[in-house]
């Protein structure tokens, strides 16, 4: 993962669209869904395409179906599939690198809050042995399958290495 | 070299403001340089096969952590090699030149190195840097943000600011606290209030990383922007963060459904005491380039609450401008300063604020204070609540769009009054401890919280506690404001929650409209391309622009 550039990038995104298009979907082809930058915004212009993770029409997402108790504040979720698109919206824009970051989002929405916030806390300098971060790596891959999310995790672990800011590493002087 | 017999005209100089300033030299050995230190790297690229394997002067091998996330994720390797081989000049007057597309400046300047960039930088003067923001800024429509807070957490008080900012313009409200635990509180305030003002408005809470997050998932927040970067290695890791748990923690924001940027600003390393010689400017661009390779959408820079660094010295505001620039023309959204006090000269603070309000920026500021100075709690801002009509009188002079509009007195007592009431009626459905009708009558006129009488605190504490615990949504707030005949308001609060479902204001320098509509630079490109072309003020604007209550009015004469 170290020599990610442009192309790489753009390779890792349609690896990480396909994953999370994976998993049983019957979402359309792994090349993605076609949606542009002609299609945003989404909310009013494909809001067809859109669902609460439970799979609630965006159009019954509603104050009146909220006070009867049909939507809930969890389904005012986005799902990845939504953030594939943004993805593909980003990446037709010439912004490649915000659909990394959008791609590496769909897969933590599998990841539940509170490990979140203990994953970026043991990525944080001097709090993780290299041992730590590889199996944050591995149950990143195998327990939420966010196999690019584990890739960057174990990038992490090798520059952390390299630079000296792994758990018991004392702060360089320089 | 004190003379014996003082000049009375040196005498009165001496007691103007400006000399209440603090000014100081160039000490390049410690960073104390805006621009173009000697110590900074000479612009050097290597590439074998996809990889960066020298880059200014250092092998792969030496990288800091910073200079191999930078190599890796935000410089584009395929275009590098020509991009590098053109002149400082050159590209500099790419960035000037009418006749270059902005697509072509991108494609450029997103394939260089940090030390490149600055020295292109280098290469501009002020009004050529503004010539270049005009045309590289992102979004094409200029916006603005603001701070609401005061001095006792007063939620009421907050509530009517937020409404207020949000009726004269402002399309991004943030607010920080005195007490910290009082932030739930201010969080609900600016959600309450800033729908009041204006259906879209999107706030946020400057607080801890974990707590920002946790209140955004709630949807009581809709943004967030605190989430600081650095241009050295020492200082970041001091940061207690890196550029991946950075990114980690931005996807983690995404994931979510929320917007966010990242914050950095000039002389922060200088201030942090471990600049290593560099210019200031040069470690902000690693620090926009940081960003840039995180995939984040924008970044909040210009020196920010660093300020009195870059302000002391040679060129230092120019510099400023120039960390504006860099973040347009790497196609990121910029909410470019003006946020911090820096100068007692109203001439200073007023010139340190025309390279971004003239040409026009994502946000112009990023943080305009809508409130009363004392009642800033982030230090003070360049502007505030004082300065506004100032600051509307400016925006006609020029006919230039800073983002704000002329508001009406008695517009302005009914929406603050609004925002207070829809408050209290949140406050009574959740059980918090009830807002009396004499706050919100106090909170309607006030002009800070010296015309506000105090809460009971530890009350008001132990709810905020139990907002947390019980974990009080955005969907609450509107069930509550719904059910006690504020049906508008929880419209507007369900179209906001709606919004982290479609992610539409996920992409680059995004806003929402009154209507819903997400704005951004997806679908409000900047197109300028010289005189008749880019951000058009539409004649209805102009009106609202020229009409100045206060103006005498041709017909009354």
């Amino acid at each position: 993962m170290a020599q990610v550039n442009e192309q790489l990038i753009a390779d890792v995104v349609r690896q990480v669209l396909k994953g999370v298009n994976g998993g049983g979907s019957s979402a359309p082809a792994a090349s993605g869904s076609g949606i542009t930058s002609a299609d945003y915004p989404l909310g009013i212009k494909r809001n067809d395409l859109l669902k609460s993770p439970r799979g609630i029409p965006f159009g019954e997402l509603t104050l009146e179906n909220v006070e009867s108790g049909k939507v809930t504040f969890e389904d005012f979720r986005i799902s990845p599939e939504v953030l594939k698109m943004q993805g593909e919206i980003a990446t037709s824009a010439g912004r490649s690198q915000i659909a990394l970051n959008l791609g590496r989002a769909g897969e933590l929405t599998k990841v539940p809050d509170a490990r979140i916030l203990e994953i970026y806390n043991s990525l944080r300098p001097h709090r993780s042995t290299k041992d730590e971060l590889l199996s944050i790596a591995d149950e990143l891959e195998k327990k939420f399958g966010a196999s690019v999310c584990a890739g960057f995790v174990r990038e992490a672990a090798d520059v952390y290495q390299r630079r000296k800011l792994l758990k018991g590493d004392l702060p360089s002087a320089d | 070299m004190a003379v014996s017999k003082r000049s009375k005209r040196f005498e009165v100089l001496e007691q103007r403001p400006v000399h209440k300033d603090g000014f100081i030299g160039e000490w390049v050995d410690v960073g104390l340089i805006a621009m173009g230190s000697p110590n900074d790297p000479k612009p050097s690229i290597r590439i074998e096969g996809s990889k960066v394997v020298e880059m200014d002067g250092k092998r792969r091998e030496d990288f800091s952590m910073i200079e191999q996330f930078v190599a890796d994720y935000a410089i584009n390797v395929k275009n590098a090699p020509e991009a590098m081989a053109k002149s400082e000049l050159e590209i500099a007057r790419m960035l000037v030149d009418v006749n270059v597309s902005r697509g072509e400046c991108i494609r450029v300047m997103t394939a260089l190195t940090p030390a490149k960039i600055a020295r292109v930088m280098d290469s501009l003067n002020i009004v050529e840097t503004m010539m270049a923001m005009q045309k590289m800024r992102c979004r094409q429509t200029p916006g603005n943000q603001c701070h609401i807070t005061n001095v006792k957490d007063h939620p009421v008080l907050l509530a009517a600011d937020s409404a207020e900012a949000a009726l004269r313009g402002f399309i991004e409200i943030e607010t920080t606290v005195g007490v910290a635990r009082y932030a739930p509180f201010n969080a609900l305030a600016l959600l309450v209030g800033g729908q009041t003002g204006r259906r879209g408005t999107l706030s946020q809470d400057a607080l801890e990383e974990a707590f920002e997050l946790e209140i955004g998932m709630r949807g009581l927040t809709s943004y967030a922007e605190t989430v600081s970067v650095y241009g050295t290695e020492s200082v970041f890791v001091d940061g207690d963060d890196t550029p991946w748990s950075k990114s980690f923690l931005a996807s983690a924001y995404a994931s979510r459904g929320l917007k966010m940027r990242f914050t950095s600003g000039t002389g922060s390393e200088v201030q942090m005491g471990a600049a290593e010689g560099k210019s200031m400017l040069y470690l902000e661009v690693l620090c926009i380039m940081v960003t840039k390779g995180a995939g984040v959408q924008g970044l909040q820079n210009g020196s920010i609450s660093c300020i009195g660094v870059p302000g002391a010295v040679p060129s230092g505001l120019r510099a400023i401008a120039c960390e504006n620039l860099v973040t347009m023309c790497l196609d990121l959204e910029v909410a470019s300063g003006n946020d911090q006090t820096f100068s007692h000269s109203d001439q200073r603070r007023t010139a340190r604020t025309i390279p971004q309000l003239f040409p026009g920026t994502d946000l112009i500021f990023s943080g305009y204070a809508a409130e009363p100075n004392y009642d800033n709690m982030f230090a003070g801002s360049n502007w505030d609540i004082d300065d506004m009509d100032d600051f509307l009188a400016i925006q006609r002079d020029f006919k230039v769009d800073g983002g704000l509009r002329p508001a009406s007195e008695e517009d302005v007592i009914a929406i603050r009054n609004k925002a207070g009431r829809a408050l209290q009626a949140v406050f009574a459905e959740l059980g918090f401890p009830p807002i009396t009708d004499e706050e919100i009558e106090q909170a309607t006129y006030a002009h800070g919280t010296k015309e506000m009488g105090d809460r009971n605190i530890p009350e008001d504490l132990k709810a905020t506690e139990r907002l947390m615990k019980e974990g009080v949504t955005g969907i609450d707030v509107a069930k509550a404001l719904a059910k006690r005949g504020f049906r508008d308001i929880a419209e507007s609060i369900i179209l906001m929650m709606r919004q982290r479902v479609a992610g539409d204001y996920l992409q680059t320098s995004a806003w929402i409209d009154g209507d819903g509509t997400v704005y951004s630079a997806v679908n409000d490109p900047n197109t300028y391309a010289g005189p008749g072309t880019g951000y058009k003020m539409s004649d209805a604007r102009w009106d609202e622009i020229k009409a100045i209550p206060w103006a005498v009015r041709a017909e009354d004469v």
